[in-house]
Order: structure tokens, then sequence, then C-alpha cells
């Protein structure tokens, strides 16, 4: 009994937990807004498979496999894609124009990578930084593109 | 017809370049160093924004060089730890080819309302609140959408006061679109205060067209 009333908790975590993932979650960075294929996101070095409509939040990285794609938007309007084959890491973001404050830094480890810039690229112009194995990218803004072939 | 042995010619060059610098930093070396390895590649190429053609600007830099981007799909190569390459344009074929496959993922662009109070008050102006049904209709547009409601003052009074009232507007106008049928979880009200002003003034400066609240629909 007390076994099978456990198992019907369990199973009702598993169906709650979709349905608030599209609900503004305190700190986070922005939103996972379109994948296709093989898409992962690492967090404090654990991989989970990645889902549209889920948070991200500073310091996660974004990696995908072949035929993987993903579209993200942050808090501050900025938008990256990956493209297969690719990982990144959002190594900053903060965006607090109330106190004068803004940074955005992303580390392309791998692979292809679309950025628009958003409110932060215009508000603190040389605050984003797009950094690669061997190159640091300073964005005034507004399209960019990137292909990086690690070691 | 020209576009794919120009791709190549692209791509060969960067391999090459790669293979070359490996091997001479191979060479400069102890004799017992493995083995070249491929070494690190950076192509960065600037684009003519998606929906107004905007070009941006954007400086590639490494410890022994800079190069600046700035016009239509500028472009430049860093290998290893070299220099950026010369800036040469990419053709809009190459672009795709290369890049289409993220570019194609690139979500939505952030759609902006504007919205204004009457003088002295805590009514939206008629035209103001008239936008409200065309924001609800935009959230339609966006998978997993999210809703956030910045307040924004003019210069007259303290900035912290004029965080205070921001919020308070935005707080309002969140109130309206939770009325009209948004999800409350979707919809956020922040302010910038006197820090982002739509038209420059000084210090204590009246100015109604910075009085606003912005809704952002992404």
């Amino acid at each position: 009994m007390l076994l099978s009333l456990r198992w019907i908790a369990g199973a009702l975590v598993v169906v709650i937990v979709p349905l608030v993932a599209s609900a503004a979650e305190p700190g986070a960075a922005g939103r996972i807004k379109v994948v296709s294929g093989p898409v992962f996101v690492v967090r404090a070095n654990v991989v989970t498979p990645a889902t549209a409509g889920q948070a991200l939040f500073e310091a996660d990285t974004l990696r995908t496999g072949a035929n993987g794609r993903v579209g993200i938007t942050l808090n501050d309007d900025t938008r990256v894609s990956l493209g297969p084959d690719s990982e990144a890491r959002l190594d900053q973001f903060v965006y607090a124009p109330a106190e004068k404050r803004g940074g955005l830094v992303l580390e392309v480890v791998r692979g292809l990578i679309a950025y628009v810039s958003g409110r932060i690229a215009k508000l603190s112009p040389d605050a984003v930084k797009l950094e690669t194995p061997n190159a640091i990218v300073g964005v005034r803004g507004t399209t960019l593109v990137l292909r990086v072939d690690a070691k | 017809m020209t576009r794919e042995p120009r791709l190549i010619v692209l791509l060969v060059t960067l391999l090459v370049t790669t293979a070359c610098a490996g091997l001479l930093g191979a060479c400069s070396h102890a004799r017992v160093q493995p083995a070249p390895q491929r070494q690190a590649g950076t192509l960065v190429a600037l684009l003519p924004d998606a929906d107004d053609g905007t070009v941006g600007r954007a400086f590639v830099s490494t410890p022994s060089g800079m190069a600046e981007l700035q016009s239509a799909r500028a472009s430049t190569s860093v290998v290893g730890n070299g220099a950026p390459g010369a800036v040469a344009p990419l053709s809009e074929a190459d672009v795709q080819a290369l890049f289409g496959s993220a570019l194609s993922t690139m979500p939505r662009r952030a759609r902006q309302f504007t919205l204004y109070f009457q003088f002295e008050s805590d009514e939206l102006t008629a035209e103001s609140r008239a936008l409200v049904p065309q924001v609800l209709q935009a959230v339609k547009d966006y998978p997993f959408p999210d809703v956030e409601v910045i307040g924004h003052t003019d210069t007259t009074g303290t900035a912290a006061s004029n965080v205070g009232l921001g919020l308070r507007r935005a707080t309002l106008v969140r109130r309206l679109l939770l009325d009209a049928g948004l999800e409350g979880s979707i919809v956020d009200a922040t302010s910038h205060g006197e820090a982002d002003l739509l038209v420059p003034t000084p210090d204590e400066t009246r100015e109604p067209r910075n009085r606003r609240v912005e809704i952002s629909v992404r």
C-alpha cells in the first residue's frame, strides 16, 4: 500500500514538472525556444536532454549532437542559436539596467553559432563578448555568426 | 555555379593554414615534441540584421592582433595563436552553406509595444489602451512565450524613486494584461527607472516621452 502510494506520488511529480516548465523562474537568464534533434543542457556537470520551453541559467552549457539544433532567447531579448555538433556556455549574464549593470559572455567551445544582440549590447556597448578557444569577439551589434573548430 | 568552388577554396584555405600553422609551431620547438596537432580555428562573420538590414560592428581580438568587422558579411579567421586574418566578405551563398543550420534555428525576434499614461495619472492613454489586444495577439506568435513589462521614467526626481515609480506603472500594466487574459506565470513586471531614456535629456528634466511602459513579447 505504502509502496503504491509512493509510486503514485512519483508519477504525479513526473506529470507536473513539465507543466510548470513554462512558468517564469526566478534567476533564469532566458528560455530555450526551439529544439531539433539531439540537444543537451549541462548544469553543474549533469547532462540532461533539453526541451523547448525550458529555462536557462547563467553557467549553463548547451550541447548539440549530430543533426541537433537549438535556439534560445535571453531575458534582454538577445537571441542565440547553435547548429549541429556545437557547444556553448553562458559564462555571464547580468541584466540590471536600473542599477546600470549589464554583461553577457558566451563561451563558444566548438561548432556553429549565430547571435543577435539584445538590450545589454544597446545599454552597455562594451559588455558583450563571444569567446572562442583562440579569439575574443567584442560585439557592438547586431548579428554575428561563428564557426569554431576545437583543437 | 561559382559558389561551391569558392566555398571549397575558403574551407581548404582554412584547413591548410591550420595544418601549416601546426607544422610551423612544432618545427620551432624541440624535436621531442609529438606529431603536430590541429590547432583551434575560429571564423567570424558580421551579418546584416535579418529584419531591418542594419549592419552592426564587432572586434575580433587575440593576444597578437585585432580585426574590426563593420560591413555586411565581413569575415575574419583566426588560426591557432595567430592574429586575426585579413577581413574579407563572405558571399550570401557562403553564409547560407556554412551557417544555415544555426541561422534557421534562430528564435523569432522579440516584439515591442510602448504605452503611455495620461498626464499625472495612473490611466493609460486611449491609444495605449487599444494596444492591449494587439499584445495578446502577438503572444500567440511565440512558442513558450515570455512577456516583460518594463517601466521607464524621465529624469525628474532621484534615480531610486524613479525605479519605484517605473515598477509601480509596470505592475499596473501587468495587471491589465492578466485581466485581459494572459497567464500570470509568463508576465514579469520590472523597472529601468530613469536609466533607459527614449529621448536623451539632462538630469531633472520633464520629458513625457520618457515616461512610458514598454512591453517586450519574446
